[in-house]
């Protein structure tokens, strides 16, 4: 569950995000949708606890990231868009390393780890130097850390970047699977297709305010269309439509 | 704790596996060239400090108090390094690396995230610092006959300071982080480093340390020193080390142990204080250093259509490669201080040839003038080397992730890798050129070693600049946070080595006849046919070697480059 009040964050004299109220229940996949500078990454960090608001409060599953970082964190699984990973350990080193930080204890660990590693295709690769790895393959193996510790929430910031069609069929099945034992996503994309397909409610930045928000139903009614994909319904309220 | 050393392990795991690394064979040869650079450097101190101690020890009444005093110069210098070191680590480990993101997101207090990049960050800035300080304290073990309780107390009171050095950085930079985004600091920090150098180099040039070689000279220095025998102030971190390891050579344990305690209790204290005020401070600092602020010198907007017509004739990719390098290139805040430290050392380095006391010697002056000049010509591509491999070997690297601009534009690597060059070559040629000249006017030399000396660094500069580019594209790293470091990289190692090796070669070739025609003007003969054979014979030889370190590193660089992945 996530809560967002007044979420602000300003760079200098630039408004990157303009007091965001948003509300994800358990279980929920909440796709996040803008152009370029829109304030997708910077509202995904805040909610992350990577980033400080300039103001506002964030509340990922009851508990604040203001007063309890550490808590909240502990229940989020957090998938960075350019993942940065220590490119001389090995796959299994780095969920190691992962598991110590979330407090997987040794005896689920093996197995766990196991699975995940085999079910994105990186078991055979789990004692390479992750320097080794392709762009697509870390990206696997960050996902794979990040539901390591069994998270309540996951938040991803485009979780198809870089990873093949199978990849993408991958995260598409289990980013459903977990919603379906009630975690909730927070999930930020460019890829309209894979939002409209996902997501239970999809809402939409633009130059840091929240312009619309529910589902792709609902968006075409706030963009006062009577048909048309996600697409056309963004490029509508986006005001690039002749773009 | 638990979760420290969890942050701690990566680091740990690297450099474990290092070993297994891809480029493994690569790395060691590195390791094993710099464990030599390194072994020579340490030797080379100890052999000074042993030779200078035991002459303090013939120095009656005076030899101890010049010792201590010596001892106390070197521990505050090694405390400013430190301090130095530190800031600059401390604010990359803090707030700038490319884990911190995924760091920060992970559940973990920030007092701790702070203590294990702090660890690791005081480690990283004081290793080098304690171990080329062990010379020193070994010159002093040995002269002064100390125990194993000198040695043990030495090793005790560097860790202290190296732990009061590194707290007092943190504190400083997290303190300073909540007002100024990392990066400004950062590039204060360099520049300030740069000027306190830069100063302390003109300060002990100037006062001329080779006038102490004259008696009289000396005399003042002992009646200066003797005046100065006061100690330190007692709130120093240096004045404890100084007092405990004065205490321990002069066998008083007690004493020793006791400013031990004082240095201990003190690196203590700071690192709670640290850790509590990070706690406190530290996200705050972070988050900041994610934004980016305003530019201290505003951009110049609108005058590119004035420069476009200026230049318009060298339009296309090439020209806009060479644009984009040069404003990247000035641009980039940390290439100031660096430049500014250049220029520093240009002005010392020709000064140190309008005091050179060719007078006082033996030899005849107009001998040594010219002898000078040759050495010049090698000392000068010396210094060109090293600013090369400064600024011209990570010049492919710096394009970082980047790359894949080059690789997709409208341009052979063949042309980019040309263009490089050319960016940097009439830089290099100028300054290498005035360097020459300059000291050459300042030795008063003969008509011919000015000839000789500028054409032969006009030949050399453009195989230097080329083995930097060359070798640089044939070992790049477009993943290195920091580019300036890839000259330390096994490629990096090579071109040092081999640009080394060319300008000897030439130095040799070119010395034989030189002298041979030095010495037929000195007694007034003319050179036989066979001098004339040598020395055009030599001379060709020079002009094709240069033309070669010219054109082959660039076609190696274009090779390697295009076959990476």
């Amino acid at each position: 569950m996530i809560e967002l009040k007044n979420l602000t964050k300003r760079f200098g004299n630039t408004l990157a995000v303009d007091r965001l109220n948003l509300s994800v229940a358990k279980g929920e996949i909440f796709g996040f949708i803008g152009p370029n500078g829109a304030g997708k990454t910077t509202t995904i960090r805040m909610l992350a606890g990577v980033l400080a608001p300039s103001e506002g409060e964030v509340s990922v599953n009851g508990i604040s990231m203001a007063a309890e970082p550490v808590a909240a964190k502990r229940s989020i699984g957090f998938i960075p868009d350019r993942p940065f990973l220590y490119e001389k350990l090995t796959g299994m080193e780095f969920m190691r390393f992962s598991a110590d930080l979330y407090g997987v204890g040794d005896g689920s660990f093996r197995q766990k780890a196991g699975g995940l590693l085999a079910r994105f295709s990186l078991h055979d690769w789990a004692d390479e130097l992750i320097e080794a790895y392709s762009h697509g393959m870390r990206q696997r193996l960050v996902i794979a850390a990040a539901l390591l510790h069994d998270p309540r929430t996951i938040i991803v910031d485009e979780p198809m970047v870089g990873l093949d069609p199978a990849g993408i069929r991958l995260v598409k099945d289990l980013l459903r699977e977990q919603a379906r034992q009630g975690v909730t996503i927070f999930m930020s994309t460019h890829t309209l297709s894979i939002a409209e397909d996902l997501c239970d409610r999809i809402g939409v930045i633009h130059r840091g305010r929240l312009i619309a928000t529910g589902t792709t139903g609902d968006l075409r009614g706030t963009a006062l269309l009577a048909e048309g994909d996600l697409e056309e319904v963004f490029l509508r309220l986006t005001g690039q439509e002749g773009a | 704790m638990r979760e420290v050393l969890a942050l701690l392990r990566p680091r740990l795991l690297s450099f474990r596996n290092g070993g297994a690394a891809q480029n493994a064979g690569n790395r060691r040869i590195r390791y094993f060239l710099f464990a030599l650079i390194g072994a020579g450097f340490w030797a080379g101190a100890f052999a000074i400090f042993y030779r200078v101690l035991i002459y303090f020890q013939g120095v009656e009444e005076f030899g101890d108090i010049l010792a201590r005093k010596l001892l106390s110069m070197v521990l505050v210098t090694f405390f400013t390094l430190l301090i130095f070191s530190s800031i600059i680590t401390s604010l990359s480990k803090l707030y700038l690396s490319r884990d911190l993101i995924l760091v920060h997101s992970l559940p973990v207090p920030r007092g701790r995230i702070f203590l294990a990049r702090w660890l690791e960050s005081a480690v990283d800035s004081s290793w080098m610092v304690v171990v080329f300080s062990l010379p020193v304290f070994l010159s002093y073990g040995i002269v002064y006959h100390a125990g194993p309780f000198f040695y043990l107390t030495a090793g005790m009171s560097l860790l202290s300071l190296c732990l009061i050095a590194a707290a007092l950085s943190g504190l400083a930079v997290v303190t300073a982080a909540v007002l100024l985004p990392a990066g400004r600091i950062r590039t204060a920090a360099v520049f300030l480093g740069a000027v306190l150098i830069l100063a302390l180099i003109m300060s002990f040039r100037l006062l001329r340390p080779e006038r102490l070689v004259n008696p009289e000279a000396f005399s003042t220095l002992i009646v200066y020193l003797r005046a100065m025998e006061t100690p330190g102030s007692p709130l120093l971190p240096t004045t404890w080390a100084v007092d405990s390891l004065n205490a321990a050579l002069a066998g008083l344990r007690g004493e020793a142990l006791f400013h031990l305690a004082l240095s201990w209790s003190c690196a203590a204290a700071l690192a709670y204080i640290g850790v509590w005020t990070a706690a406190a401070i530290y996200f705050r600092g972070y988050s900041k250093a994610q934004t980016s602020s305003a530019r201290p010198l505003a951009l110049r907007i609108g005058s590119g259509g004035r420069r476009r017509r200026l230049f318009r004739r060298f339009a296309g990719p090439a020209w806009a490669f060479a644009a984009k390098e040069a404003r990247v290139f000035f641009r980039d805040q940390t290439q100031w201080p660096q430049l500014f430290l250049i220029g520093g050392l240009i002005v010392i380095y020709l000064y140190n040839f309008s005091v050179l006391p060719l007078g006082g010697s033996p030899l005849r002056t107009i001998y040594l003038q010219n002898l000078f000049s040759f050495l010049n010509m090698g000392l000068a591509a010396f210094v060109l080397t090293a600013i090369a491999a400064r600024f011209v070997y990570p010049a492919v690297s710096c394009e970082g992730d980047a790359f894949w601009i080059v690789r997709a534009a409208p341009i052979s690597l063949k042309a980019f890798l040309w263009v490089k060059f050319a960016v940097y070559y009439l830089p290099l040629l100028v300054m290498a050129e005035t360097l020459i000249v300059a000291s050459n006017v300042l030795l008063e030399v003969a008509p011919f070693m000015m000839a000789v000396s500028a054409a032969t660094v006009f030949l050399m500069v453009p195989g230097v600049v080329a083995m930097g580019v060359g070798f640089g594209a044939a070992y790049p790293d477009f993943r290195s946070e920091n580019p300036a470091q890839s000259v330390t990289s096994f490629g990096g190692m090579m071109f040092m080595l081999l640009a080394a090796g060319f300008i000897a070669l030439v130095i040799v070739l070119e010395a034989g006849p030189v002298y041979q025609v030095f010495m037929a003007d000195f007694r007034g003969r003319s050179l036989t046919g066979l001098q004339w054979a040598w020395l055009g014979g030599s001379f060709a030889l020079v002009v094709v070697l240069c033309v070669l370190a010219a054109i082959l590193p660039m076609r190696f660089g274009e090779r390697r480059l295009r076959e990476q992945r």
